[in-house]
C-alpha cells in the first residue's frame, strides 16, 4: 500500500505541525522558569510531556481514520491530537488552562477530550486501551465500520490493563489497533530492563491477533501497516497491534535532567529525522518544493495562532472548577 | 579559611547560563566537618552538592534560591 | 531519645534516603523497588544515592507493572525479608489496590496472625503545582479507611526519618504518604519548615502519637501532611489578633492518635481539621466525630473542616489554588468560632 500524493502532503502537514507544536509548547513552558525551576511556575505550569520524533506514530496511523473514530491517547498526547484534528485553538487553551479550552481549563495537557473528533486522553499507562475497547465494541453494536486506536508507550505493555484488553478486543472480535511508541525509555529505565521481549508485536500471538514491529519510525512502514489493520479492523476481522520503534527528542517531561540517557543519542536520532525523510520521499516522488513549502507555512501559522489564541484567552473564574462535576 | 565555590567546570554553561542555590543544610554560623555536604546547587533540573573545603564555622553569603555560576562564591568557612 | 547535639538540617527527601541506607546498612533483609527509584533516585528523590551504595540486586527498577510488583512485595514480605515498594503516585493505586487492600492489609488477619507482612508501601502525594487530577490527590482517607493497613503522613524532615524507619522496622504493612511540596525538591516549592535538624545516627518516631507543635488555649487545629505547615503559618496570623490556637501535626492516621485531640479539645473548645483531601467521607469527619463521640459537649462552636472540595482537582491554576486549603481559610474559620469579624 503506498500513500497518493494527497495523503503523502497530509502526513506532511500532520507532523510539521506537531513538531513546530512542540517546539513552540517547549519554549512556552520554560517562560518563567528561569534561572530557578519551579514546576509550578509560568503561562503553563505543571508537568509537560513532548512528542517531538514521535510524529510518524500519529500521522501514519491517523492519516487512514475518520472523524467517527476514536482515538485514545496517553501522557504524551499533543502529535496524536493533532494529527486526529483536534480543535488546535482549543487544544491549547486547554494546555494553558483558559476558559476557552476544551474543558475550561480543569483537564489540562495530559487530559484532552474532544468529543467533535472522538479524541481522548489520559495520564495513567495503559489505561487508554480499555476505553478504546469500548469504543470499538460500540461501533460494533451500533452496526457501523469505525474503528478505535489505542496509543500507548512500550513500558504499558507491561501494565494488566494492556493484557486484558487485548485478549478482550481479541475474543469479542473487535475493530481495535493497539499501536505500541517504542521509544526506548519508561522515564528512566530502557525497554531492556522492563520487557521480557526485545519486539512487543510477539506478544500479539499469546492474545491471537496480527501483530507487526515497525523498525526505525519509518512513515512509509507505518501507513502501510495502519492501512492493512484499519482495513482489517472495519471488515469486521478484529484487532491489530502494531509496534513502532520510534524516538521522544526531549526528556520524559520537560525539566528532565536525563542523566540516564547516552550524550550523543538524541544528536544522531536528529540525524535521521523522519519530517526530513519524508520530504526527501515526497519531493522524489511528484511533490514539488513550492507543495512542500506550503504545507509547512500553513502548519507553522496554524500553531501560531492557537498558541496566540491562548495566550490571548481569559482564565475561568475559580468557582467554575465547582461545574460539570456531574453531568 | 576557605572559600565554598561552585566548581568552573561544574555544568555546561552555554547550555544554561545559571543555577540556583537549592538548599544549605546547615545554618549560618554552624560548625561544619570538612568534606561534608553542606549545600546543593540545581541547574535547570539537575542537582549537584557541594562540600565543605574544610572544617570551621560556616557564612553563607549566597542564600537559598541565589542565582550562581560556575565560580560563583556562596560561603566561607572560618577556622 | 535522638541526639541533641546535631546541627545538620535535612530536607525530607534526604530524610527518607538517609532512613532508608541506614536500615539497610544494619538489616539485609531490607530491599527497595518501584519505578526509577535506582537510576534516578526516585521521581521525587526518596531513594537517592541507594544504588550506588547496594546495587541493583536490592535496590531495584520495576516496570510499569504495579500490581505485580506490589503483589510481589507482599510474597516477598511473608517469605521473610522486608521490602520498600514506591508507588510513584498515590494516584496509581487504581491499578494495584488488591495487592494493598485485599492482600497486604488481611494476610496476618486470615492467618490468625500466623503469617507477617513487613512491608513498607512509599507513595507520592499532594498538589497545588497544576499536575491536575489524576496527579495531584492525597487520598488520605481511601487508605486510613481499610483496616489492617497503617498510614503514615510526615510533615517534616525530623519525623520523616524517624517515622520511615519505624515503618521498616514494623512487622506490619505500613503505606507511608510523603507529599511532593515538602520533599525539599529544588524544582517544586516548598515551605522552609519542612527541613529541619535531623539527628546523624538511626532513631524511631512512633506510630499512634500526634504532635502538639505548637501549644495554644482558644482553637486546636488539627493537620495532616502539608496543612500543617498552612495551620502554623494561620496560627502566626491569629497570633496577631490576640487568638493562641494550638496547633496538633497527626503524623500517623492509622493508628489514630485520638486522645491528644480530645484532650485539645477539652481546653480549647473549639475545633478545624485542615485535610487536603476532599471534603466527605474522610478524615476530617473522622477526627469531628471522634471528639463528638468522646464528648459533644466539649464543642463551644461548630466544628469546622478546611478540605478540599468534592471536585476531581482542576488544571487551571486560579481553579486549583482557589479550592486548596489555606492558611487564609484556616484564619476565617478560627475567627468565626471565636465570634470575630474575618479581618
Amino acid at each position: 500500500m503506498t500513500p497518493t500524493k494527497q495523503q503523502l502532503l497530509w502526513m506532511y502537514g500532520a507532523m510539521t505541525k506537531a513538531r513546530y507544536y512542540e517546539d513552540t509548547m517547549a519554549a512556552a513552558y520554560m517562560e518563567g522558569k528561569s534561572p530557578k525551576f519551579d514546576i509550578g511556575a509560568g503561562p503553563v505550569p505543571g508537568e509537560m510531556h513532548l512528542a517531538a520524533g514521535q510524529e510518524p506514530c500519529a500521522a501514519g496511523v491517523c492519516v487512514h481514520l475518520r472523524a467517527d473514530d476514536t482515538v485514545t491517547a496517553t501522557h504524551r498526547p499533543h502529535h496524536a491530537a493533532i494529527a486526529k484534528g483536534v480543535d488546535l485553538e482549543k487544544m491549547t487553551a486547554e494546555i494553558f488552562g483558559k476558559k476557552t479550552g476544551l474543558a475550561g481549563g480543569r483537564g489540562g495537557h495530559m487530559h484532552l477530550f474532544d468529543p467533535a473528533v472522538n479524541f481522548a486522553c489520559s495520564g495513567i499507562i495503559a489505561e487508554g486501551t480499555g476505553p478504546a475497547v469500548g469504543a470499538a465494541l460500540a461501533a460494533k453494536l451500533k452496526g457501523t465500520d469505525a474503528v478505535a486506536v489505542s496509543y500507548l508507550g512500550e513500558g504499558a505493555a507491561n501494565q494488566g490493563a494492556f493484557h486484558e484488553s487485548l485478549n478482550l478486543a481479541a475474543l469479542w472480535r473487535l475493530p481495535a489497533i493497539f499501536v505500541v511508541e517504542d521509544n526506548a525509555w519508561g522515564i528512566s529505565v530502557p525497554k531492556s530492563k522492563a520487557t521480557s521481549v526485545a519486539d512487543t508485536s510477539v506478544r500479539a500471538a499469546g492474545y491471537g491477533m496480527p501483530g507487526v514491529r515497525i523498525a526505525d519510525n519509518d512513515t512509509l512502514k507505518i501507513f502501510e501497516a495502519a492501512g492493512e489493520a484499519v482495513a482489517r479492523a472495519r471488515k469486521g476481522d478484529g484487532p491489530t497491534l502494531i509496534e513502532i520503534e520510534t524516538y521522544r527528542y526531549y526528556g520524559h517531561f520537560q525539566g528532565d535532567p536525563e542523566v540516564y540517557r547516552p550524550k550523543q543519542e538524541v544528536p544522531a536520532l536528529k540525524a535521521k529525522d523522519p519530517i526530513d525523510r519524508l520530504r526527501t520521499h515526497m519531493l522524489a516522488n511528484g511533490v514539488s518544493v513550492a507543495e512542500a513549502d506550503a504545507v509547512v507555512a500553513q502548519a507553522r501559522k496554524e500553531v501560531d495562532e492557537a498558541f496566540a489564541f491562548a495566550r490571548e484567552s481569559a482564565y475561568p473564574a475559580p468557582q467554575e472548577a465547582l461545574q460539570h462535576v456531574f453531568a | 579559611m576557605a572559600d565554598v565555590r561552585i566548581p568552573d567546570d561544574l555544568w555546561d554553561t552555554s547550555k544554561t547560563p545559571e543555577g540556583i542555590v537549592a538548599n544549605w543544610f546547615y545554618r549560618d554560623g554552624s560548625e561544619v566537618p570538612a568534606n561534608e555536604t553542606i549545600a546543593e546547587i540545581m541547574v535547570e533540573k539537575t542537582n549537584y552538592e557541594i562540600a565543605a573545603p574544610a572544617a570551621g564555622t560556616l557564612r553563607i553569603t549566597v542564600p537559598k534560591d541565589g542565582v550562581v555560576r560556575p565560580g560563583t562564591v556562596i560561603g566561607r568557612i572560618e577556622g | 531519645m535522638a541526639n541533641q547535639q546535631s546541627n545538620r538540617i535535612l530536607t525530607v527527601s534526604r530524610a527518607m534516603s538517609e532512613a532508608i541506607a541506614q536500615e539497610m546498612r544494619s538489616d539485609p533483609s531490607v530491599f527497595v523497588m518501584g519505578e526509577d527509584i535506582a537510576t534516578y533516585g526516585g521521581i521525587f528523590g526518596a531513594t537517592a544515592g541507594l544504588l550506588d551504595e547496594f546495587g541493583e540486586a536490592r535496590v531495584r527498577d520495576t516496570p510499569i507493572s504495579e500490581t505485580a510488583f506490589i503483589g510481589a512485595g507482599v510474597g516477598a514480605a511473608m517469605a521473610g525479608m522486608r521490602p520498600i515498594v514506591e508507588l510513584m503516585f498515590v494516584d496509581f493505586f487504581g491499578v494495584c489496590m488488591d495487592a494493598i487492600y485485599n492482600l497486604a492489609a488481611k494476610n496476618t488477619f486470615f492467618s490468625g496472625g500466623n503469617c507477617k507482612v513487613p512491608l513498607v508501601i512509599m507513595t507520592a502525594t499532594g498538589g497545588g503545582y497544576s499536575d491536575a487530577g489524576q496527579h495531584s490527590q492525597t487520598l488520605h482517607a481511601t487508605f486510613a479507611h481499610l483496616p489492617g493497613l497503617k498510614v503514615i503522613a510526615p510533615s517534616n524532615a525530623y519525623d520523616a526519618k524517624g517515622l520511615m524507619i519505624s515503618a521498616i522496622r514494623d512487622d506490619n504493612p505500613v503505606l507511608y504518604m510523603f507529599h511532593k511540596g515538602l520533599q525539599g525538591l529544588a524544582w517544586m516549592a516548598w515551605p522552609e519548615t519542612a527541613a529541619n535538624v535531623v539527628p546523624d545516627e538511626a532513631y524511631t518516631v512512633p506510630f499512634g502519637e500526634a504532635k502538639i507543635v505548637r501549644p495554644g488555649k482558644d482553637v486546636t487545629i488539627v493537620a495532616i501532611s502539608m496543612m500543617v505547615h498552612r495551620a502554623m503559618e494561620a496560627a502566626a496570623e491569629l497570633e496577631k489578633q490576640g487568638v493562641d490556637a494550638e496547633v496538633i501535626d497527626l503524623r500517623t492516621l492509622v493508628p489514630l492518635d485520638r486522645e491528644t485531640v480530645i484532650k485539645s479539645v477539652a481546653k480549647t473548645g473549639r475545633l478545624i481539621v485542615v485535610d487536603e483531601d476532599y471534603s466527605s467521607y474522610g478524615m476530617s469527619a473522622e477526627i469531628i466525630t471522634s471528639v463528638a463521640e468522646h464528648d459533644p459537649g466539649a464543642l463551644k462552636a461548630r466544628p469546622q473542616r478546611i478540605a478540599f472540595p468534592d471536585i476531581p482537582i482542576p488544571y487551571s491554576r486560579p481553579m486549583e489554588q482557589w479550592a486548596l486549603p489555606n492558611a487564609d481559610k484556616i484564619r476565617v474559620a478560627a475567627q468565626e468560632m471565636l465570634g470575630r469579624k474575618a479581618a
